[in-house]
């Protein structure tokens, strides 16, 4: 089996002399990612900086970040878990067919080369991004990648990192594991957390119409999600927090314009390696926090009769 | 106001053993007197301190790791119904925050000791610690593998390096430091280990692991922290490691240190099919050697999760043992692995490894000097506690579940030839006064007048495991939280944190450092007090002339422990 291996920001930058982005395009998406943590830094390890380190891309078409790259492997939509699996079996030196590999657009040798050089490093990292991990395959492809850089460190040092992004996702997520014990995908219509990704996400929720109000913070679902579940973000009460007029918004019912966090409210945000941040304000702001939004939300339904069960009326409920 | 009466009262710090005595409570604390407000009637219970955890994993960045990686623990886990007082959440093998507290403070647990924050995400810790309701708490910082540190013992600037640890402790706002496998996390960020104490560090010229466990347990002697280090040693798990865990304490002789789990340290053999224990070698030193102290690290048969900072050492489990593995290099601090375990009574090596938790226990003689834990939840969940509690009572019990194992785990073991049985007097100290003295939290682990009023009463009953799981009441802070089972008052504890001093000129020095090698900035690094919920400031006042170690096995103190 195999887990997620990986490290923060900074080990990247003291010692990854072999870099891999996988199904990503950081030079538009991420912009500082090469500047700050990867290729360009100079490391505690890696005194040379990008001379000292070797740069692989592979994506389904030339980005913005080739011209980053050392080496650009093309593959074709929808092979990437074929690409991986091959590399898999190459790493352990299993026989692959030329054939098969030849089908998602790479040839044998371009594999094997890359593995050769995966083993030669001292620290290998492979970042991943939505090209790879919200394509055909999708949790597939990210297990697949994640078991990839476990296996690798029978070789060689080897990590792996998924291409985090919008906001403080990882922040929700961090949040949502010492609170519930799950990191999405959490129901709390039992009065304790349940969790099951593709029953109980947002867009499965949406997309079924099994809501019957929402409340929206820092995202916006209006503009990404498939129309039944926008559709059903228009039909119920919406309620959105949020700085300026998004996509989800408009559709809402209720709009509560807050501060920016970061800018003009205090808090803390998670990078993608899950390392704190705290921000701090630099402006005022007219608009409440959405902090302080959320808890005189929370004080006022403290005044409503409680509607779930509570253990004295529950049992003279059931005789 | 309160007042406790009736109850058979063990409070060895202050040598009361089964005496009936009343406890008298006002505003938080214990009292000598009190005129009106509620008495609860302890007629046949039996009343303790309450208890602490001195080792224990409950928040954090590996915690929340563990938590995402093991949904399946988490779904057929015991489920926590929101209810007016309580917030809802899931116990298991890695609890979340609330249910954490409500669990402790249900077993009658009232300060936990949160063994293991990174500075990088000590942030995220304290969030978790906030969080976690009813008990107090303190946490210990991973200092064993911290670059900035070994470089500069490299070049032999000891000053240097105490100010910067100092630095660190107060930054990072925690109460101790811990060193995990020191050098071998260090090594592991290039797939490398460190398994020889004497042996330099991949990447080093002078550094070993003695190096870094020598000069850390003398830094944390003179800056005076109550608690001594907390030490991780090399190789924990591996057949044959008995001698560098012996090899190990000889480096501490004229310091205090703080053994961890020490059972995960304890095997000879030279590989997995003749792995033996060694509790009676390990004993026999520790016995003699007043300057340690150590937690036992028990292990249970059932599921775990291991979660330590120990990397290399999680990769060869992952590799032994085909589950999944989660992994986090923290930079130039620390690292972090995580493996799903099953403890099984028909494998060798766990039927070895549940022994000789209980042999450690048994064998070392003073009970002030090892701890009742099980290194949560890498050998078992705290919630467990009594389970163990019930073996170190009953000798009998004890043998009918050694003459379950394997018959090939027999010859291996001592546990069989051991008669002696806990006494509720000893399974206090082992609970809580132990630990309280080696963490020196003088208000903690007794119940004398002026100790914070955090008391665990029981119905006295011949079954241990069923006596200590399920407390009559529980009293924390001189508030009522657990009554007839149930949570009655859920209000927030402490951290205790320590601020040693140190010479500012340190920052000129770090600054430029760490601008280079981390990817944050300086300024941002530091947690600010703020985020600390309900800080309270110990005093740095250990002073290495007074009293070290603990007083003899048997003789109760009839003072208050000084805390060192």
């Amino acid at each position: 089996m195999g887990g997620k291996v990986s490290c923060t920001l900074g080990e990247v930058k003291n010692r990854a002399d072999f870099i891999l982005y996988w199904g990503g395009n950081p030079a538009e998406c991420h912009p500082r990612h090469f500047t700050k943590y990867t290729i360009m830094q100079k490391g505690k390890f890696l005194p040379e900086g990008r001379k000292g380190r070797t740069m692989v891309l592979v994506d389904i078409r030339e980005t913005m970040s080739v011209k980053a790259a050392d080496i650009f492997l093309q593959v074709r939509p929808g092979k990437d878990f074929e690409v991986i699996t091959a590399l898999r079996a190459l790493v352990k030196g299993n026989r692959v067919d030329t054939a098969l590999v030849e089908e998602t657009g790479l040839k044998l040798e371009q594999l094997q080369d890359l593995v050769d050089r995966m083993k030669r490093c001292k620290f290998g990292v492979i970042f991943f991004g939505m090209g790879l991990s919200m394509t055909r395959g999708k949790h597939m492809n990210s297990a697949a990648v994640l078991t990839l850089a476990a296996e690798m460190n029978a070789f060689t040092k080897f990590v792996a990192m998924p291409m985090r992004g919008h906001g403080n996702v990882a922040g929700a997520d961090m949040v949502l594991r010492w609170t519930t014990g799950y990191p999405f995908g959490v129901n709390l219509c039992r009065g304790f957390p349940r969790f099951n990704p593709g029953e109980f996400s947002t867009v499965d929720l949406l997309v079924r119409g099994d809501i019957d109000a929402a409340f929206v913070l820092g995202a916006d679902p209006g503009a990404t999600m498939p129309q039944p579940g926008i559709d059903t973000l228009a039909r119920v009460p919406t309620i959105v927090l949020d700085p300026k007029v998004t996509h989800t918004s408009r559709l809402a019912r209720v709009h509560i314009t807050t501060s920016v966090t970061g800018i003009s409210s205090p808090g803390t945000a998670y990078r993608m390696d899950e390392v704190p941040l705290p921000l701090r304000p630099v402006l005022k702001s007219p608009y409440p926090s959405d902090e302080e939004v959320v808890r005189r939300i929370i004080a006022a339904v403290d005044k409503k009769t409680a509607w779930l069960p509570r253990p004295e009326t529950m049992s003279s409920g059931v005789a | 106001m309160l007042r406790i009466t009736g109850g058979k009262v063990y409070d060895p710090a202050n040598g009361i053993n089964g005496e009936v005595r009343d406890i008298c409570i006002a505003d938080g604390k214990v009292v000598a007197n009190v005129e009106g407000g509620r008495t609860i009637d302890a007629n046949g219970m039996i009343v303790f301190p309450g208890g602490v955890d001195i080792h224990t994993h409950v928040a954090g960045a590996a915690l929340n790791f563990a938590r995402a990686l093991t949904p399946e623990n988490q779904r057929v886990a015991a489920k926590f119904m929101r209810t007016k007082d309580t917030r809802m959440g899931i116990g298991g093998q890695t609890p979340t925050t609330f249910a954490t507290g409500y669990l402790y403070a249900g077993m009658g647990y009232t300060t936990v000791v949160e063994a293991a924050v990174p500075i990088l995400s000590a942030k995220h810790t304290h969030e978790e610690l906030r969080d976690t309701p009813i008990v107090d708490k303190a946490c210990c910082l991973l200092m064993g593998n911290n670059e900035l540190v070994m470089d500069l013992l490299e070049v032999g600037e000891y000053e240097k390096a105490k100010h910067t640890v100092a630095w660190l402790i107060s930054a990072a706002k925690t109460y101790g430091i811990k060193a995990v496998n020191p050098g071998g996390v260090a090594a592991w960020k290039f797939g490398k280990d460190a398994k020889q104490i004497h042996s330099p560090i991949d990447g080093y010229n002078k550094v070993n692991p003695g190096t870094i466990i020598a000069n850390l347990a003398k830094i944390v002697d003179e800056l005076g922290l109550p608690h001594p280090m907390h030490l991780h040693c090399n190789n924990l798990g591996v057949p044959g490691n008995v001698s560098t865990t012996l090899e190990t304490m000889k480096l501490l002789e004229g310091n205090r240190a703080h053994m961890a789990h020490l059972q995960f340290h304890a095997y000879g053999g030279d590989d997995w099919h003749n792995m033996r224990s060694e509790s009676v070698q390990l004993a026999e030193y520790f016995n003699a050697h007043p300057n340690l102290t150590c937690d036992a690290g028990a292990v249970l048969f059932g599921n775990a999760v291991t979660i330590t900072a120990d990397g290399p050492w999680q990769h060869l489990l992952y590799q032994l043992t085909g589950r999944k593995w989660g992994n986090l290099d923290v930079e130039n601090e620390t690292g972090c692995g995580i493996v799903p375990y099953t403890y099984k009574g028909s494998n060798l090596v766990n039927a070895v490894q549940w022994a000789v938790g209980l042999e450690l226990l048994l064998l070392i003689n003073d009970p002030w000097r090892i701890f009742l834990t099980t290194d949560h939840p890498n050998g078992a969940c705290f919630w467990r506690y009594p389970e163990i509690i019930h073996l170190l009572m009953h000798a009998d019990i004890r043998r009918e579940r050694v003459r379950a194992l394997p018959d090939a785990a027999l010859s291996r073991i001592y546990l069989a030839d051991l008669d002696r049985e806990y006494t509720l007097y000893e399974i206090a100290i082992i609970t809580s006064a132990g630990p309280a003295r080696a963490l020196g939290m003088k208000q903690k682990g007794h119940l004398g007048v002026g100790a914070d009023a955090d008391i665990a009463i029981y119905n006295q009953n011949p079954d241990g495991e069923l006596m200590f799981r399920y407390p009559r009441y529980v009293i924390k802070g001189g508030e009522v939280a657990v009554e007839e089972g149930e949570i009655r008052s859920v209000k927030d504890g402490h951290e205790f944190v320590c601020q040693p001093s140190y010479d500012e000129k340190i920052e000129d020095y770090l600054k430029p450092v760490f601008q280079q090698q981390y990817t944050m900035s300086f300024e941002n690094y530091p947690v600010e007090a703020e985020r600390v919920h309900g800080m309270q400031i110990a005093e740095c006042s250990y002073h290495k002339e007074t009293r070290t170690g603990a007083p003899e096995g048997d003789s109760p103190r009839t003072t208050p422990p000084s805390g060192g």
